[in-house]
């Protein structure tokens, strides 16, 4: 415990030094603010550019523009950039050999992944919280406090998703110690999910309609209990990266 | 107490076998040096006996515990430094110790205590910069620290000085040197003056196997080449000794450079070349004065004396007979160079 709990406190270092954290607060403060802020311009932008009776045409922007702006912003982008911010979290470790030291003073190497895993979910988690903090300051500022169910839920769910992303993440940074390879199988992954969306029924059981669903839930179009099997198997696939994360990197050449 | 038992283990990287039933002990309390060619297989027996490497057969046991690979339990008793130590270039060294020692599971008084006496003893405290911007020696002295924080039973090195500067390959030796009474070091080298400098015992691999092994005294002994070199003035008297009758006798052969001449004693002498000795002891200088025999006549019970001592004699006799006084006469010492070289041939 202690080993894990010095680890942890290394890897949040690691992430602090070489402003990992910063990066990825910024980017994420940055989606929460500008988001309300798009969706607020977009008229006054169309309609620079078109005739004013065309503009007129364009219906005036509401809390759930805002939102949708959010999940197009911080489910796409954001998460490409969560990716790219950690693919090297092990990578590095093990071309460097840093992690020799570390595992021959006895630390075991399945607290290396649980810390490391636990270190990217505390950032995520922050900054996830601090864009959502700022796009629901600047909506209700932009829009008034329109009554929207489910906006907890939807993000809930965004959260989780994240978790799935940096395990399958953490999986394949045991397998490679390349970079690219890292991020061509976490994105082969993600796009055979995608692939998957296409025939409509599969979103009940789709992992990708956690980062996609989240405006049919917060409108009313879907309910929780339509996208329940895919939390699930989100939830049981996240467990299974984890463990199979740590069972190939008891395997692997330090 | 063996601290560091190897027993017949095998390893092969695909069809290239590199460790053959290569066993291997080292006892308590020694600095012993694991030389071998590049290649040889120092790395990967290092790191077989860290459970960092598998191997495909035999047994290795540190401290009478098995060594398992993965999750090693024996590590608790290792202190290990790479031949390139790699740390977190973003932490300052009492941070890194401080993670070293927490992950030990030392108690946090004497990490402090501990980490502030190593820094000090190998010349970094008070060093209050990044270890990103530490020089390859401050990185090998930073690596010493981290393998002694948890005082470990034995410390094994991978070549701890092939990268330094001779400031800093002296330092490092010294440090390691100065370790023997605390605890075992085994560090691996193709430095030879490294081994001789620091070592009490070595272990020269080769093939797989451990080819020579012991402590330096006792390898040296059974591999001495029975020999003198003899300096003269001048090219006439190193002519004048090489017609010696003395070194005409059997078992000895001599080979001649400038002035310097290189004798070999190959056998033991026989009842023959000894009582010669004793007579040309005797016999009368070209000056006319007689030579008072140095050496005692043979014994009722003749034990063979050395061979060294034997030639020696027969040398300074011929020496003084033919009144040549020589600008150094030496015994020959087997280098572990030489011993190295014969090995590996």
């Amino acid at each position: 415990m202690r080993g894990y709990l010095a680890f942890l406190k290394k890897e949040l270092m690691e992430s602090t030094r070489t402003y990992k954290v910063f990066l990825m607060l910024v980017i994420f403060a940055v989606f929460g603010m500008m988001s309300p802020l798009i969706a607020k311009l977009t008229p006054q932008l169309i309609g620079s550019v078109v005739s004013a009776q065309m503009a007129s045409a364009i219906p005036t922007p509401t809390a759930v523009d805002s939102w949708t702006q959010f999940y197009k912003n911080v489910a796409q982008m954001g998460l490409v950039i969560l990716v790219i911010v950690f693919s090297g979290v092990l990578a590095n470790e093990l071309t460097k050999g840093t992690l020799v030291n570390v595992v021959t003073k006895g630390l075991s190497r399945a607290l290396v992944i649980a810390a490391k895993l636990t270190s990217m979910a505390l950032i995520w988690t922050v900054s996830l919280a601090l864009a959502f903090a700022m796009a629901w300051i600047y909506t209700s500022y932009l829009f008034g406090a329109d009554e929207l169910p489910h906006l907890g839920v939807a993000v809930l769910l965004l959260w989780i998703f994240g978790l799935f992303v940096l395990s399958l993440l953490m999986c394949a940074a045991s397998l490679s110690t390349n970079n690219y390879m890292i991020l061509l199988i976490t994105g082969a992954v993600l796009v055979i999910g995608l692939l998957a969306g296409i025939l409509p029924p599969a979103y009940h059981y789709n992992p990708l309609s956690l980062a996609s669903q989240n405006m049919p839930l917060i409108t009313g179009a879907i309910t929780l209990s339509d996208i329940g099997p895919a939390i699930a198997i989100t939830v049981a696939l996240t467990a299974g990266l984890v463990t199979g994360a740590i069972l190939i990197f008891r395997r692997r050449l330090l | 107490m063996t601290v560091l038992e190897i027993d017949h283990i095998d390893k092969a990287f695909g069809a290239h076998k590199v460790l053959d039933a290569m066993t291997m002990e080292v006892p308590e309390h020694c600095v012993f040096g694991f030389v071998g060619q590049n290649g040889a297989g120092k790395t990967t027996t290092m790191k077989i006996a860290l459970g960092l490497l598998k191997a495909d057969h035999g047994v290795v046991r540190v401290c009478g515990e098995k060594v398992t690979y993965g999750n090693s339990t024996t590590n608790r008793h290792v202190g290990y430094l790479p031949d390139v130590p790699e740390f977190y270039g973003y932490m300052r060294p009492m941070e890194y110790l401080r993670l070293c020692g927490e992950i030990t599971g030392l108690p946090r008084s004497q990490i402090t205590a501990r980490g502030s006496e190593l820094l000090e003893m190998v010349g970094l405290a008070g060093v209050k910069r990044r270890i990103g911007g530490f020089s390859r020696g401050m990185k090998q002295r930073m690596g010493i620290a981290q393998a002694l924080l948890n005082q470990p039973d034995l410390v094994i090195c991978d070549e701890p000085t092939s990268a330094l500067d001779p400031i800093g390959r002296k330092e490092v030796l010294d440090i390691l040197a100065s370790l023997r009474d605390r605890t075992t070091v085994v560090f691996s080298t193709h430095v030879l003056s490294d081994v001789e400098r620091i070592c009490d015992r070595v272990a020269i691999l080769h093939r797989g196997t451990i080819a020579l092994t012991g402590t330096i005294a006792e390898i040296k002994e059974q591999h001495r080449h029975h020999g003198f070199v003899v300096e003269c003035a001048t090219p006439s008297d190193l002519a004048r000794l090489a017609a010696a009758e003395e070194l005409g006798a059997a078992g000895i052969s001599h080979t001649s450079q400038g002035t310097t001449m290189v004798v070999t004693i190959t056998q033991t002498p026989t009842g023959d070349t000894r009582s010669m000795a004793t007579d040309l002891a005797g016999v009368t200088g070209r000056n006319g004065l007689t030579r008072r025999p140095t050496i005692p006549p043979a014994d009722p019970a003749p034990t063979p004396s050395p061979p060294d001592q034997f030639g020696g004699q027969l040398l300074l006799h011929a020496l003084t007979r033919l009144n040549i006084t020589p600008i150094r006469f030496e015994q020959m010492e087997p280098t572990l160079e030489s011993l190295f070289t014969e090995v590996v041939r």
